[in-house]
C-alpha cells in the first residue's frame, strides 16, 4: 500500500557509503568536497552513512589492494539490494600507475558489477556530482524493476 | 553585532555560494586544466614515444596490415587508466596529442572512456622486378668488369716488375 510512497521518498535520498580500497586519498578528498557547502550534494538528498547496511550507493576508490580485497567483498555483500556501485577515479577500473603490482588485485569488475564510473586522476567534484546524479537515476530504475 | 547584521541582510540579496551544477551547464575548468586526451591521427607519425613515457601504460597501438602493403595504425587511449600527467603530450614531437579541458569523464560502458584514432601508413613504392634475362645480363657485365680489372692489375704488376728488373 505504502510501497509507492516509500519508493518515491527513497529515490529522493540515496545514501552513500564510501569504501577506500587502497586509494591515495586524492579521490576521497574530492568526494568529501562534493558534500561540503560549495558543491553540497546533500541538497539533492545524498548523505554519507557510516554503515554499509544503510547504503544505496557504494562509492569505491582505490586500486583494490590485496589487503583490502576481502574486506571490500565482505562490505559489498552487506549492502542491501538494490545497490549501485560507483567506481571513483582511474584506479578501480584499471589499477592506474599501480597496474601490474604484486599488491594489487583489481579491477573492481572482478568482484562486483560497476554501474557508473568516473574517470580522472582525480576527478573534479562536478564530474563526481554528475556520476552521483546518474547513479541515483539508475537506483530508482532498479528499485522500480524490483517491485514490479 | 553590526557587521554580522549587515552581512546577514546583504546575503539576502546575493546568490547562494553553492554551485548550481547538476541544474544547468557544468562550469568551465581552470586554465591549463589537463582533462580528456584528444588525439589527432593526421599529425601522428607512429614514433611510439607516448607509449614509452606513459607510466600507467594507458595507450594501446594496433598495427593492421592491409592488402596493398599499407599499414593501418590505431591508437587507443584509455581514460580510466590515464593519470593526466601530460607526459605524452609533452613528448609528442608532432603535437598530435593534446589534453583538453573536458573533465566530464563519466560513463556506464567501457567505450565511454576510450579515445581512438587511426591512420594509414603508406608502404614505400615497390622495387622494379627484374626478369631472369636481365639478371643474367647484369651478372655477365659484372663478371666482365671484374676480369678487366684483374687483367689491368696483372699488367700493372708486370710493368712494375719490368721497371724494377
Amino acid at each position: 500500500m505504502f510501497e509507492k510512497l516509500i519508493d518515491n521518498s527513497m529515490a529522493k535520498s540515496p545514501w552513500i557509503f564510501h569504501i577506500n580500497a587502497g586509494s591515495c586519498n586524492g579521490c576521497d578528498i574530492e568526494l568529501v568536497s562534493v558534500l561540503t557547502p560549495r558543491h553540497d550534494a546533500e541538497r539533492l538528498g545524498f548523505k554519507l552513512t557510516g554503515t554499509p547496511r544503510q547504503a544505496d550507493i557504494v562509492v569505491v576508490s582505490g586500486p583494490i589492494t590485496v589487503q583490502t580485497r576481502d574486506r571490500l567483498v565482505r562490505t559489498l555483500a552487506q549492502v542491501p539490494e538494490p545497490r549501485v556501485v560507483v567506481s571513483l577515479g582511474s584506479c578501480p577500473r584499471s589499477g592506474n600507475v599501480f597496474k601490474g603490482s604484486y599488491a594489487i588485485d583489481g579491477p573492481l569488475e572482478k568482484y562486483t558489477h560497476v554501474d557508473v564510473s568516473v574517470g580522472g586522476c582525480t576527478p573534479k567534484p562536478e564530474a563526481i556530482m554528475a556520476a552521483l546524479a546518474q547513479a541515483a537515476q539508475i537506483l530508482a530504475e532498479k528499485r522500480k524493476e524490483m517491485h514490479k | 553585532m553590526l557587521p554580522y547584521l549587515t552581512k546577514a541582510v546583504s546575503n539576502l540579496f546575493h546568490k547562494p555560494s553553492t554551485e548550481q551544477f547538476p541544474a544547468g551547464d557544468p562550469p568551465k575548468a581552470a586554465e591549463g586544466y589537463r582533462g580528456r586526451i584528444s588525439y589527432d591521427p593526421e599529425k601522428c607519425v607512429n614514433c611510439g614515444m607516448c607509449i614509452r613515457v606513459c607510466a600507467p601504460q594507458c595507450m594501446e597501438r594496433t598495427i593492421e596490415k592491409l592488402e596493398n602493403g599499407d599499414q593501418k595504425i590505431t591508437f587507443t587511449f584509455d581514460m580510466t587508466s590515464c593519470t593526466f600527467c601530460s607526459m605524452c603530450a609533452d613528448f609528442c614531437a608532432r603535437h598530435a596529442i593534446t589534453l583538453t579541458d573536458d573533465y566530464m569523464i563519466v560513463g556506464t560502458k567501457p567505450e565511454d572512456f576510450l579515445v581512438t584514432g587511426s591512420f594509414v601508413k603508406k608502404a614505400p613504392p615497390p622495387k622494379p622486378r627484374l626478369t631472369p634475362e636481365q639478371i643474367a645480363e647484369m651478372k655477365a657485365k659484372a663478371e666482365a668488369a671484374k676480369k678487366a680489372k684483374a687483367e689491368a692489375a696483372a699488367k700493372a704488376a708486370a710493368a712494375a716488375a719490368a721497371d724494377n728488373g
